[in-house]
């Protein structure tokens, strides 16, 4: 049987070389994937948000938490795919929207969302609404994020609620943040949630995408 | 290197001094009692009866200046080594003697009771910037004539850290000594083992009144270290400028001093003060105006060109109520005085010219201390010179949030404030609660009133301590409060 507290205590202190081996030899003994990744790496995450909501961890070890999970997850994934479905607790695209070059927060907003099981596919910045459309069919992503950090730029974010509706994507949840944005903006251009920080973020894609129950994600955010 | 201020060029502090040492010298000291100019006839200052001045020759004032100490060490209530006063190390201390408190629960300001005392005393016990206790108001709920060492006895009842205090009455000092002197083996355990300072206050211009030079005479027997604070108006009982201010100022503070060392050599003083401007239409005397600000960071430079400790009431405010005028002369009253190095700062919690003390702004500026105590670390490389590598793995990674570097220094370099100060965004903060600071002064006051675990005085201590008051309550026929439990 593997030890599964020493390997959440290694993927809890960030060491993504023993947690990426841990994993390799559990897998080695016959121990089946699902248990590896709900045993050894979400129950470590779990703790990780828990701490951080009590104010017993900052970010940068969640981030590193969240790259030791990332390391486990990449040994896992080929067997989950092919065996037992899907790991990932959904594909998020995300970028900051056209004429915006600030993407600090969305960064944060992806790294945290990694290591909450969520696979990112990042645009970057100064996204157009067509460049999000197609990564979004590209990648059959349940999620699409946006972010601005300016008056001029947010403005943007409905012409890509917009098009996405056009496209007929309008089934895809589409989130909003950066620090212009409110819940009443969100509303505003019919984007379906909108997060005032990083952690909540997490939760909130947590909540609109299919995927994003607690069995394959952890808590990262308060 | 330390962030530091000064204001004076080193020649200007030189004739600052030249010009205290001759008022010393030829104007002198007015002594307001007879027992007191006697005393200091005796310990060998020229006096002149009639007039009842007292000079101070020059040499004996930089003598005196030789033999009190540059720093001393404040003792807990146990005798522990607590906290050294020396150099550039700050510590934020509640003002002292305030009339009246800000109710915490309705707002309104009113007379104080010992069990308003013991819980201030048990909250800045808790606060971890506050770094010693003082008897910062006083309770009407005894006789007025023991209020000044019954407030210690709260304090020392409430609390392990050192306080500063003083005495209100002529015979006050010996009675505190001796109850301060029931935590140690004897007097001369708690002149080597002091866990209190005194306040001692000339009267500007140039006087020691009655109480006051029997106070400082009484301190300096008994060893209890001192801190000298001329209280000075600019530009009613003091020049409105600042070198004639600070001029007046040293003249004040070092005839307290020499009297102290005349009488015990070695006693600690702090060169200390609480210069306040006179405002020239109101008629009030704003504590935090910004030229007596100028004045404290005068003298200062002046205690330091010394090799002296320092003391100023900084950090306060003359507002009425916790509102920005309050948070805006507290925040920069400390800045300045964490800048300027003073060991000892008097002020948090204190508003209304010194009249009013308030438990939530006592919470508050803990917190603002702690601000204060981050922005004086010292400026040195900290593996970030050079600092190419650090921005290649930037432009590498596009952030910094898990590079070595970050992890091994954000810890002691990005200081995260407690709950006074808000940094939640408008979503968190209604998450949260939408607290104002009233309500999270008042949860952080509740929680320290909780986790209270200082074991009370030892019950033949306190019997004594509160023997020593019992004649005085007889004769006012009143009885001493029970301590809360």
């Amino acid at each position: 049987m593997p030890d599964y507290a020493f390997m959440n205590q290694r993927l809890f202190e960030g060491d993504e070389e023993s947690v990426a081996r841990l994993t390799e030899e559990a897998l080695a003994v016959g121990r089946p994937a699902l248990e590896v990744l709900r045993d050894g790496l979400i129950a470590a995450m779990r703790v990780v948000g828990e701490d951080f909501k009590y104010n017993r961890i900052f970010v940068p070890e969640v981030l590193l938490a969240a790259r030791a999970m990332k390391a486990g997850m990449a040994v896992l994934q080929p067997l989950l795919t092919q065996s037992e479905g899907a790991a990932s607790a959904g594909t998020i695209v995300m970028g900051t929207v056209k004429g915006d070059l600030h993407d600090i927060g969305k960064n944060l907003v992806g790294m945290m969302a990694e290591g909450a099981g969520f696979k990112i596919v990042d645009l970057g910045t100064n996204t157009s609404a067509d460049e999000f459309i197609a990564a979004v069919r590209e990648h059959d992503a349940d999620l699409l994020g946006m972010s601005a950090l300016l008056t001029t730029t947010m403005v943007y974010m409905k012409t890509v609620v917009d098009a996405m509706s056009d496209a007929g994507l309008g089934n895809v949840p589409i989130c909003i943040g950066g620090a212009p944005i409110t819940q009443e903006y969100a509303n505003e251009i019919g984007a379906a949630g909108y997060a005032a920080d990083a952690g909540s973020a997490v939760q909130l894609f947590k909540r609109l995408t299919a995927e994003g129950g607690e069995e394959v994600s952890a808590s990262v955010g308060p | 290197m330390r962030p530091k201020l000064e204001i004076l060029e080193t020649s200007l502090v030189e004739r600052v001094l030249d010009e205290a040492f001759s008022v010393l010298e030829s104007t002198g000291i007015l002594i307001e009692s007879e027992d007191g100019f006697d005393r200091l006839r005796q310990l060998g200052l020229p006096g002149d009866q009639a007039t009842r001045r007292v000079t101070f020759p020059r040499a004996t004032v930089e003598h005196a200046v030789e033999t009190a100490p540059s720093g001393f060490t404040l003792f807990d209530r146990s005798g522990q080594p607590f906290t050294e006063l020396a150099g550039d190390r700050v510590h934020f201390v509640p003002a002292s003697s305030a009339l009246r408190i800000l109710d915490r629960s309705s707002g309104v300001v009113r007379d104080a009771d010992s069990a308003d005392f013991v819980e201030y005393a048990r909250v800045a016990n808790r606060l971890t910037h506050i770094a010693y206790l003082s008897t910062a108001f006083i309770p009407k709920d005894v006789p007025s004539d023991i209020a000044d060492g019954w407030r210690l006895y709260l304090a020392m009842a409430s609390s392990e850290k050192p306080i500063v205090s003083g005495a209100f009455t002529a015979d006050g000092v010996p009675r505190m000594g001796e109850m301060m002197s029931l935590l140690r083996r004897d007097r001369d355990d708690l002149a080597a083992r002091p866990c209190s300072i005194f306040t001692c206050c000339p009267s500007t211009p140039l006087r020691w009144a009655e109480d006051a030079i029997r106070n400082l005479l009484d301190c300096a027997e008994w060893g209890i270290p001192v801190e000298v604070v001329p209280v000075m108006l600019l530009g009613m009982i003091s020049p409105a400028t600042t070198v004639g201010a600070l001029v007046l100022h040293s003249a004040e503070v070092l005839s307290g001093l020499t009297v102290t060392q005349l009488v015990r050599p070695g006693t600690p003083v702090l060169f200390g003060g609480a210069p306040a401007s006179f405002h020239m239409q109101l008629m009030t005397n704003p504590m935090t105006a910004v030229e007596a600000l100028q004045v404290y960071c005068g003298y200062a430079q002046i205690a330091k060109h010394l090799q002296l400790p320092c003391q100023a009431y900084m950090g306060l405010s003359d507002a009425k109520f916790n509102d920005p005028q309050a948070g805006a002369e507290t925040g920069v009253g400390m800045f300045l005085a964490a800048l300027a190095g003073f060991n000892s700062v008097s002020g948090p919690g204190m508003l209304d010219y010194v009249n009013c003390f308030s438990l939530e702004k006592l919470v508050f500026d803990d917190e603002l201390a702690a601000h204060a105590h981050h922005y004086m670390r010292p400026v040195e490389i900290k593996d970030d010179l050079p600092t190419r590598p650090l921005l290649d793995e930037l432009l590498r990674e596009n952030h910094l949030l898990t590079a070595e570097h970050t992890l091994e220094h954000w810890p002691e370099e990005l200081y995260l404030p407690g709950p006074m100060i808000d940094r939640t965004n408008w979503d968190q903060w209604e998450l949260q609660g939408s607290k104002d600071h009233r309500q999270r002064a008042n949860e952080l006051i509740d929680e320290a009133l909780t986790d209270h675990d200082v074991e009370p005085l030892d019950p033949a201590i306190d019997a004594e301590i509160r023997r020593l008051f019992s004649s005085t309550c007889e004769e006012s026929d009143v009885s001493l409060p029970e301590l809360p439990g």
